[in-house]
């Protein structure tokens, strides 16, 4: 519960963030909480590619601000998204969740569930948080935060998908770094247009 | 070293860079981007029937579809790669346009839907580059930007989707796989631009340039049509489909809206780009009709229609950018570049689906199907065709409203010349169906097997 909590309050600086350094800093704090969440359905490759992609994403985006005061000021929007998450979330998950037979009575305060409620929820936030700043952004700045934000949400998502992880783990990173780079592509020539 | 199925897409894949680094060397990266092009469609022509191969630990199988979709889009990037090479140098083109064939073979051989789903979103990010262009005279970053918010976002909703239904056990309650393929639905139908998600599509059409909407619209959209069938053949989502029926109604629905709708739209078109583009929003529509219907034949109308759209669009897209250019900031007239206006003209006949080219047994698939499902439906299938004629003969009216002072062609016809290779490729296509509808047909056989399994 106290993971989730740091996803939770992670994302929420990334979201408020009004310097695109400072939401790049936010996002690769994102990038870890999820990663310490789903640890224990994660090999030591995939948190290698996980690791390396947060990074590099972040990184991206931190070099694509040129200083520390470029980036969007979410105003309100920072409320519109928070609370569409909120409402969302719960939403996702009544609809989406995994139903077992079995009630989830035991949700560790830190460490990860044996039933994947946490990460359940976790990526549903993700999901729902990096939708909503994506539909109310205005610029590439939080238009790329709020994509990069809803992949972390499927990487989570995918921990426990059949089939060749490893290499379904570095094709999403590989979307990441897509993102990040568009993102930090449009963010530089949107500068450029602005001044 | 053995060629394999893989070859063509790791020889794409490495070439993206290389291209890259000499970028700056047009008339270099230009005909390393057409060899490369050539040399991998020739690979995947030659390949035997269902090769498989495995890349890392992913599974490439080439099907009779993979074969047909690999070889046209290939063929169809390496005519907008002439055309930017010779008539309208931008050195940034070469490595999209390779990244773009890589990005096509891989969503054509893979087998895992999430791969696949993550790849094709990688190639629709790609060309992002190419939109951009004259920053400050235009608002060029603007429609990249909200391309990039569309793409993104029906992406990863769809990427979210596709993982839930993957991770799920099969014991969880249909409803809930009804509503994943909705979400997936929603998602490609971000993607592909179809009404009432087409917004960013207008932007474009008005904002970037004519050979980045002809590889965006040429290239991508068609095969953003194809893995949306695979991957919903793949993912084994199929079954829960038949178990609403409003599901299927929702899915003709938003194909009949959007064929409606692009035909409308294309009909009070300003400029030739925004003609063309909301031709090919109306054609998808028509095509996710098709796709619909759940019917051999409405399938194969489908994929036939995605695949001739994209070549017809190119077609009409390179010479747009062509007149457009010659018009000097006037309206476009066919007296500046009269073989381009033909190959403007000529292209339209293949956005409507009108007989001789193969666009024409595909939309009349569609529309038998769509007639036998509901009548209203064929009506409003019709009812865009017409709208389209009218929309594509009154721009063609404008382009020789001053007529013709010579038959001369223009200088450097480049536009002329590609849109005629491509116009006789429709056309070879529509005078012999069967090569081009067989290997169309093998997968819808695949698909309606997955959609009842025994």
């Amino acid at each position: 519960m106290v993971l989730l909590a740091a996803v939770a309050l992670t994302t929420l600086l990334a979201n408020s963030a009004t310097r695109l350094r400072f939401t790049a800093l936010a996002f690769f704090a994102v990038s870890i909480s999820a990663n310490v969440i789903a640890a224990g359905a994660t090999t030591a490759a995939q948190v290698a590619v996980l690791a390396v992609a947060g990074l590099a994403a972040a990184g991206i985006l931190f070099i694509s601000a040129r200083d520390g005061n470029y980036g969007e000021d979410p105003g309100w929007r920072l409320w519109v998204a928070t609370l569409i998450a909120a409402i969302a979330t719960p939403a996702a998950f009544a609809s989406f969740r995994t139903i077992t037979g079995e009630a989830v009575t035991d949700l560790p305060l830190f460490a990860a569930d044996s039933g994947s409620v946490v990460v359940q929820v976790a990526s549903f936030w993700l999901l729902s948080s990096g939708t909503a700043i994506l539909v109310t952004a205005r610029s590439a700045v939080r238009t790329s935060l709020g994509a990069l934000l809803m992949l972390t949400g499927v990487q989570l998502l995918m921990r426990y998908a059949p089939g060749p992880q490893l290499e379904l783990t570095i094709a999403v990173a590989w979307v990441e770094l897509v993102v990040a780079l568009t993102g930090a592509f449009l963010i530089v020539n949107e500068r450029a247009v602005r001044e | 070293m053995t060629i394999t199925i893989a070859s063509p897409l790791v020889l794409l894949a490495l070439m993206a860079p290389v291209v890259f680094l000499v970028r700056k060397v047009v008339v270099l990266a230009a005909v390393l981007t057409l060899l490369t092009l050539a040399a991998a469609a020739a690979m995947i022509a030659i390949a035997p029937d269902a090769a498989t191969a495995q890349l890392l630990s992913l599974e490439l199988r080439l099907s009779p579809l993979g074969r047909l979709a690999a070889v046209a889009l290939l063929a169809t990037a390496g005519v907008i790669v002439a055309d930017v090479w010779l008539d309208e140098p931008a050195y940034n083109f070469f490595p999209t346009a390779l990244g773009v064939g890589a990005v096509v073979v891989a969503v054509l051989l893979l087998t895992t839907p999430l791969a696949t789903y993550a790849v094709l979103l990688i190639g629709l990010l790609l060309p992002v580059g190419s939109f951009t262009f004259q920053i400050h005279r235009n608002r060029s970053v603007e429609a990249a930007i909200r391309h990039f918010a569309f793409v993104s976002l029906g992406g990863t909703i769809g990427l979210a989707a596709l993982a839930l239904a993957a991770s799920l056990p099969r014991d969880q309650p249909q409803s809930t796989f009804v509503l994943l393929v909705v979400v997936l639905y929603v998602a490609f139908a971000l993607k592909l631009a179809v009404i009432p998600f087409h917004t960013h599509a207008a932007l474009l059409a008005a904002e970037a340039p004519a050979t980045a909407l002809a590889l965006y619209f040429g290239v991508l959209t068609p095969v953003t049509v194809i893995a949306f069938v695979q991957i919903l053949t793949q993912a084994g989502l199929l079954p829960s489909l038949l178990q609403l029926a409003k599901v299927q109604d929702l899915l003709l629905g938003i194909g009949g809206l959007s064929a409606v709708g692009g035909a409308l739209l294309a009909t009070g078109a300003t400029d030739l780009r925004r003609l063309v583009v909301c031709s090919v929003i109306s054609d998808l529509g028509i095509a996710l009709v098709g796709i619909g219907t759940f019917s051999g034949p409405g399938i194969v109308g489908g994929i036939a229609i995605a695949l001739a759209t994209g070549a017809s669009a190119t077609q009409q897209l390179l010479a747009a950018g062509t007149l457009e250019r010659r018009a000097d900031g006037g309206p476009p007239r066919a007296a500046r570049a009269p073989l381009a206006a033909a190959a403007f003209v000529a292209g339209g006949i293949g956005l409507i689906g009108a007989p001789p080219v193969v666009a024409f047994p595909g939309r009349f698939y569609v529309e038998l199907m769509a007639y036998s499902f509901a009548t209203w439906l064929g009506a409003a299938l019709v009812l865009a065709t017409l709208l389209l004629l009218i929309a594509q003969l009154r721009v063609a009216l404008g382009l020789f409203a001053e007529g013709l002072p010579s038959w001369r062609p223009e200088r450097r016809p480049v536009a002329g010349i590609a849109g005629a290779v491509i116009f006789a490729g429709l056309l070879a296509g529509g005078i012999a169906p069967d090569a081009f509808l067989r290997p169309i047909a093998a997968f819808a056989e695949e698909f309606l097997r997955a959609l009842r399994p025994l």
